[in-house]
């Protein structure tokens, strides 16, 4: 079935020539200008032509996304199931939250919501350096818990089960509550975040991330501190979590626990997974999931249809397509270019 | 550790509770040589290897690289120290690239701090193109520069044998660990093997022990060979004189090959 | 101290019913090496369904065998279905593919149904008696006698018989015992079918106790996870006895800092634990699968 014999190579070692290999098979320029362009189209169509409330749902899109881009980088790429990415978000949401209900400028909501992510991924990565697979999602299922306790037991300060209102978002000229400014603050971040994990994957943090979901005996045996590896990775999906939750906050107006409970954790591993977890693409295209797919539900009559389906495609995209709808989709693009 | 060390091993004893794999064994592993390993199934060959590379621990005795006592380091200090290992199934990120894989490999060549990797702080280019003229030369010499961004799940068997190679090999290490690594190429593969360790051992000046069952190959590429048989060392010298002693055979085919059948 | 005979009988009853749903997931992760997360999914749909049948007007214990059965045949078919085609090299999709269950299998029960709690018959949870300062109802003396005749009876088929051979021999090496003509197949799914019983017992108990919803299983499952987690969930007294323990453990917490103790001492207990705890009195094994 498999060939077993070595595959030909010259006789004689050749010099390495300018056109040796880079990390990624080189894109014609053709196919930049067609992502380019693209891109600017995705990005320019929303701004001219939605509807206020399909703009306001593009911007809670880009604050997922956010979330979702870090998902991807702490189970896609180093492989740790996190149930917390909705604590983080949470944790964040809220304390932008405490901050901007006591008249703190965005700058400083901000830097205390990174300054507390931060803490929160420490909080999240200590315990689990150890541990892989149930046991893992065991203990950030328990911080998760133990977060919705403190939030409904602090009334006075979160609201509690009620929930609170947010001030809209302000940065300089562009106020959330306008659709189009909220859709632009949304997304600046957004491209930031996407730019930042696209950079990951050309770099040897990234490719050390990847070592330790595939194989802790290799990443052991190539010196991987495997460890710090998975501090950063919890570290920057904290981050990216907790941005993302307040910039949902800001943007949607309104905070719950709900928002932020177990659930809301699985739908973003949902999301993530339905995407394709190692795909920057697929974690926007989970991020449109979590957002549009409920409101089209609701619109239909039938709520209970996201978690159904969300947990239908969770196990079947799992279990039948490892990389997701994008993973589907580059797979039937290659077998079209190939008979083409 | 910058010219290859010879491995220096004296009572080594490695016990699993009663079970001892490897028994007060004392052997010298001479500097810059290729020494096979040889010995039949749970002779404790794999356990040896596990032993100076560090994963797994030590009951008694001492490895000494050179003059320097490593039985207590970790594995990471090891590989930091250049005793880089592969392992006898191939552990691969299936899902990556072949270059992604032997890119890897350099880990312990360079540790950038996290920040300057996450930012792409300046000097990152030069030593990414480093690296990847680093990577590119193993990937040469292995043959593998035609399938070079493809998905190591999607080659042949033999290839990815060779994708492991690489990621050894890729950081020029002073002390290489190869566990079984012509198992299940066919002979044509076998012989290339050979080839390309014999080159890439003569242009680097590595100490290389391989683990070997192939009597052939031990004896084509091995300048020097140990045999074991559980866990302690029956014969070392020349690979023909090895194969030749009347107790290696024994072990390996049940009698010796001179006495009637 | 009257108080604490009483926060230990209901500890100890707790538990016990943490220790019954435990041995259903010992079971199947010892002959399986998975863990489902829909485990606590599947018990509730054998207590929503006895409770519709019977207020269908089916009679409590034909609705109550008629539930145990849906559970059953579920368990299997979540074997058959899905944990079968699980790649061996694939570790941690379990966990995924089971997470996605959990969340289909309460959606369907929430539309079939509906998303509020609900009350079940007591099933003898308000007949009670005081015993020894306590007071215990007829539910939890059922309970707490019910988990010491199944768990005596699966340690002793376990060790006596040889279908507690056979399931060792699948547990130990799956390859080996098919080779010795063992049918591993159907003892896997036999043990996932067993192990629905077990959780329809437990849901039924649950329920029987407290207004439930959809997702009531989910905490139970998380403790007994964490308790199979401390004793070992390749062992057998060990992880158990600490299930019982666990029970204990929240009364204790329960009654020293009130109600709303629960969540957080259990919580920050598998924090704790999971975190410092040598990992080799951890034992994880499914990452020996890797």
């Amino acid at each position: 079935m498999t060939s077993t014999s070595l595959p030909v190579r010259a006789t004689r070692p050749v010099a390495v020539t300018v056109t040796a290999a880079e990390e990624k098979p080189t894109r014609s320029r053709r196919q930049v200008l067609l992502v380019v362009a693209g891109l600017l189209a995705v990005i320019a169509v929303p701004a001219l032509t939605f509807p206020a409330f399909w703009l306001f749902l593009a911007a809670q899109v880009a604050a997922y996304a956010i979330a979702t881009l870090g998902l991807n980088v702490l189970y896609g790429r180093t492989g740790q199931l996190s149930l917390a990415q909705a604590t983080f978000m949470g944790a964040g949401a809220y304390t932008g939250y405490v901050l901007g209900s006591r008249g703190h400028a965005p700058l400083v909501q901000l830097l205390a919501v990174c300054a507390v992510s931060l803490v929160a991924g420490a909080v999240v990565a200590v315990p689990t350096l150890r541990l892989s697979g149930l046991r893992l999602a065991l203990v950030t299922l328990a911080v998760g818990e133990l977060f919705a306790w403190v939030l409904v037991h602090t009334t006075d300060l979160t609201g509690g089960t009620q929930g609170a209102n947010v001030e809209p978002l302000v940065v300089g000229p562009l106020d959330a509550s306008i659709p189009l400014f909220a859709y632009l603050l949304g997304l600046l971040p957004a491209l930031v975040a996407t730019a930042l994990v696209l950079h990951l994957d050309r770099t040897q943090l990234g490719r050390r991330m990847l070592l330790v979901r595939d194989s802790e005996l290799a990443a052991r045996a190539t010196g991987v501190p495997i460890i710090q590896t998975k501090i950063v990775a919890f570290l920057l999906a904290s981050v990216f979590a907790g941005v993302a939750g307040w910039l949902y906050g800001g943007i949607n107006g309104f905070v719950s626990p709900p928002d932020f409970n177990l659930f809301a954790s699985v739908y973003l591993l949902v999301a993530v997974v339905i995407g394709g977890a190692r795909s920057v693409l697929g974690a926007w295209v989970g991020a449109a999931y979590i957002v549009v797919v409920p409101q089209v539900f609701t619109a239909l009559g039938i709520p209970n249809l996201y978690a159904l389906v969300g947990g239908a495609l969770l196990a079947l995209v799992a279990l039948l397509a490892p990389d997701g709808l994008v993973g589907l989709a580059r797979s039937a693009a290659a077998r079209v270019r190939r008979t083409a | 550790m910058s010219a290859a060390p010879g491995i220096s091993i004296r009572d080594l004893t490695v016990a699993y509770g009663a079970f001892r794999a490897i028994e007060e064994l004392t052997v010298d592993i001479p500097a810059g040589r290729i020494v096979g390993v040889v010995g039949p199934n749970g002779a404790g060959k794999t356990t040896l290897l596990n032993a100076i590379t560090g994963f797994t621990h030590v009951s008694g005795g001492s490895i000494h690289l050179d003059e320097v006592a490593v039985q207590d380091w970790s594995v990471r200090r090891r590989v930091g120290a250049g005793v880089v290992r592969g392992f006898q199934t191939v552990r691969l990120m299936e899902r990556e690239s072949v270059m992604t894989n032997v890119l890897v490999g350099l880990e312990r060549t360079r540790q950038p701090s996290v920040l300057a990797q996450l930012l792409g702080l300046p000097g990152q280019p030069r030593s990414r193109r480093r690296d990847l003229d680093a990577a590119n030369a193993v990937i040469e010499r292995l043959g593998l520069t035609g399938v070079v961004h493809q998905r190591v799940d999607a080659l042949p068997f033999a290839s990815r044998r060779l994708v492991e190679v690489a990621r050894v090999l890729v950081s020029r290490p002073s002390v290489v660990l190869l566990d079984e690594p012509a198992a299940g190429l066919d002979q044509a593969g076998r012989h290339e093997l050979a080839a390309v360790l014999t080159q890439v051992h003569a242009e680097d000046g590595c100490t290389m022990l391989v683990v070997e069952h192939d009597v052939d190959l031990v004896q084509r590429l091995c300048q020097h060979a140990l045999a074991l048989d559980s866990g302690h060392l029956i014969s070392e010298g020349p690979p023909a004189d090895v194969f030749a002693t009347p107790e290696v055979q024994v072990a390996y085919f049940g009698r010796s090959l001179d006495a009637p059948a | 101290m009257d108080g604490l005979t009483q926060v230990l009988a209901g500890g100890i009853t707790q538990g016990c019913l943490y220790a019954l749903m435990l041995l259903g997931v010992l079971l199947v992760f010892q002959v399986s090496k998975v863990m489902s997360f829909a485990y606590g999914q599947v018990g509730m749909v054998a207590a929503f369904t006895a409770w519709a049948v019977n207020a269908a007007g089916v009679p409590v214990v034909l609705a109550l065998v008629l539930g145990a059965l849906v559970a059953v045949l579920l368990n299997a078919a979540i074997d058959v279905v899905a944990i079968r085609h699980i790649p061996s090299d694939r570790v941690g999709l379990d966990l995924v593919v089971t997470l996605g269950l959990f969340l289909l299998i309460a959606a369907v029960m929430q539309q079939l149904i509906d998303s509020n709690s609900h009350s079940f018959p007591a099933l003898g949870a308000d007949t009670q008696a005081t015993v020894l300062g306590a007071r215990i109802s007829v539910n939890d003396a059922v309970v707490v006698g019910l988990a010491v005749v199944v768990v005596t009876g699966a340690w002793l088929v376990l060790s006596r018989t040889s279908l507690g051979t056979n399931l060792r021999a699948c547990a130990e090496d799956a390859d080996i015992a098919a080779s010795t003509g063992i049918n591993v197949r159907a003892l896997r799914t036999g043990t996932w079918a067993v192990a629905g019983l077990l959780a329809s017992v437990v849901a039924v108990a649950v329920a029987s106790r407290v207004a439930v919803d959809a997702f009531y299983m989910t905490s139970v499952l998380v403790k007994v996870f964490i308790a199979g987690m401390i004793g070992g969930l390749d062992r057998f007294w060990p992880p158990l006895l600490a299930a019982v323990g666990l029970g204990v453990y929240e009364s204790l917490a329960v009654a020293t800092f009130g109600a709303d103790a629960g969540v957080p001492a259990v919580f920050l207990l598998i924090i704790a634990v999971l975190a410092v705890v040598p990992k080799r009195f951890v034992l994880d094994t499914s990452e020996a699968r890797a």
